[in-house]
């Protein structure tokens, strides 16, 4: 819980560096999930999950195979 | 995912959900072209190089307004209870989102990764890279990833990631010889660590032998062109054509086909395109198997520019006969590749095809053979020729 609560709190300070890699994935219930941000496919505008705080989210990680 | 997003829809309309995408593969225009297909109407962003880590997919997470994670894979049925209306601020108001994020600053990540000499600052200068730009820095992002590799070679997150970055030079007009294997056999070694990493397994499959296959991948885009087309929609356009890999239905054996095709030149009397004016690379995916395993040989066939090659599509289309050592198996000893209707094109060709190795072999490298035909003219009026190619590929085969 608290190397994730430190991880996202390196991700909002350093938020002009790219995340390298989620030490586990994903992160368990109650944790707090590390920030990212990643280009949307159409439009190629960077896109974070802090953006949408203060929303419920869900977060799908899919493929289209 | 389709179930999902119908469900979700009236709950995102009243503003009580936010569906966010993340599409794990390596084409960001197939997902684009399958968003559009099923008309899905929520953000998808692109992480070509896994970088959340994710190890499986479809993984839904459903986040609260302070970005907990709150249930890993939620069912449908009980997600309106379980997740929409519960309150987990306990009263708090709710947080304001972040700022909209940027791109990252390339210059901080390279200045940070030459002054720590660090595995995560290099690691973070190709993600950056990679993520935020485009052909034109894709030497800079495998030249940061490779040393990220040799601080430690066996940093597979470092191996995934440059696997990502060669494929991605293989497929633009920057494509330099052997970038197609260099991907995968860097994913081959990715995955030697983390074999449950299905992500990166998948992404060799993708291109790997019909045997090993757990599904077609991509059969579904002609269905989904013609299905757009019909809307009266443009489908998104596929950038890089398909190898016949990504979407050919898995087999569970090959159909022998040696008793109808026979060896075009046997003898090897058909002059040999000795001056390339096709250039012609092979790569083996994977190229490292144990004995009784199959792969799959892909074979790239491009005009040379500098010589003003030209494919003449007036006669018979390009072949390749396969030479396999006694005991091996293929799909077709005799393929062919389709050829457009125009009289000349320059376009690169791509065949591919399965073998399957026997039992009981030794452990090392083993050469196989094939050969290409076709014909070719050079220059804007040049001789029109028909040439044959010999071609050598490798498998090594390991216990």
């Amino acid at each position: 819980m608290i190397s994730w609560v430190l991880l996202l709190i390196f991700g909002l300070f350093f938020s002009e560096t790219a995340l390298t890699a989620a030490p586990s994935y994903p992160p368990q219930v109650g944790e707090a999930h590390p920030d990212f941000v990643l280009t949307e496919i159409d439009s190629r505008q960077p896109v974070s999950l802090s953006q949408f705080r203060g929303k419920k989210v869900l977060l799908i990680n899919f493929a289209s195979w | 995912m389709p179930v999902w997003h119908k469900a979700t829809q009236e709950w995102v309309k009243q503003g009580r959900l936010i569906v966010l995408g993340i599409a794990q593969e390596q084409h960001a225009d197939r997902c684009s072209l399958y968003a559009q297909w099923q008309k899905f109407d929520f953000p998808i962003l692109h992480d070509p190089i896994n970088l959340m880590g994710a190890k499986v997919v479809p993984l839904m997470l459903a986040i609260d307004e302070t970005g907990v994670v709150r249930a890993v894979g939620p069912k449908l049925e009980d997600f309106e209870d379980t997740f929409l209306n519960k309150d987990f601020l306990a009263g708090a108001s709710a947080p304001s989102p972040a700022a909209k994020p940027s791109a990252p600053d390339i210059d901080a990540l390279q200045k940070e990764a030459k002054q720590s000499n660090s595995i995560e600052a290099w690691r973070s200068l190709g993600d950056g890279l990679t993520l935020w730009h485009g052909p034109d820095r894709l030497d800079e992002a495998i030249s940061a990833y490779s040393h990220s590799l040799q601080i430690d070679p066996t940093d597979n997150l470092s191996q995934f990631r440059l696997g990502v970055c060669f494929l991605r030079r293989h497929e633009s007009e920057s494509r330099q010889p052997g970038d197609f294997q260099k991907a995968a056999d860097l994913w081959g070694k990715a995955l030697e660590t983390d074999p449950n990493q299905y992500i990166w397994r998948r992404r060799i499959q993708q291109y790997g032998p019909r045997l090993n296959k757990p599904y077609p991948f991509y059969d579904w885009i002609r269905q989904a062109q013609t299905e757009v087309k019909e809307r009266g929609e443009d489908p998104v356009t596929i950038q890089f054509p398909l190898s016949g890999s990504e979407i050919a239905q898995p087999v569970r054996k090959f159909l022998a086909d040696s008793e109808k095709s026979s060896s075009p030149d046997p003898d090897g009397l058909l002059d040999r395109d000795t001056t390339g004016l096709i250039e012609v690379e092979a790569a083996v995916v994977p190229s490292r198997i144990r004995s009784g395993k199959s792969t799959r040989v892909h074979i790239d066939f491009l005009p040379s520019e500098s010589l003003e090659a030209h494919w003449n599509n007036e006669a018979e289309p390009l072949q390749v006969w396969v030479e396999l050592p006694e005991g091996w198996e293929t799909e077709s000893l005799l393929l062919e590749a389709p050829q457009p209707e125009e009289i000349e094109s320059t376009e690169m060709r791509h065949i591919d095809f399965g073998i399957l190795t026997p039992e009981g072999l030794e452990p090392g490298l083993v050469s196989i053979t094939a050969y290409a035909l076709y014909y070719v003219c050079e220059g804007k009026n040049g001789t029109c020729q028909f040439l044959r190619k010999d071609i050598k590929m490798q498998i090594e085969i390991v216990n």
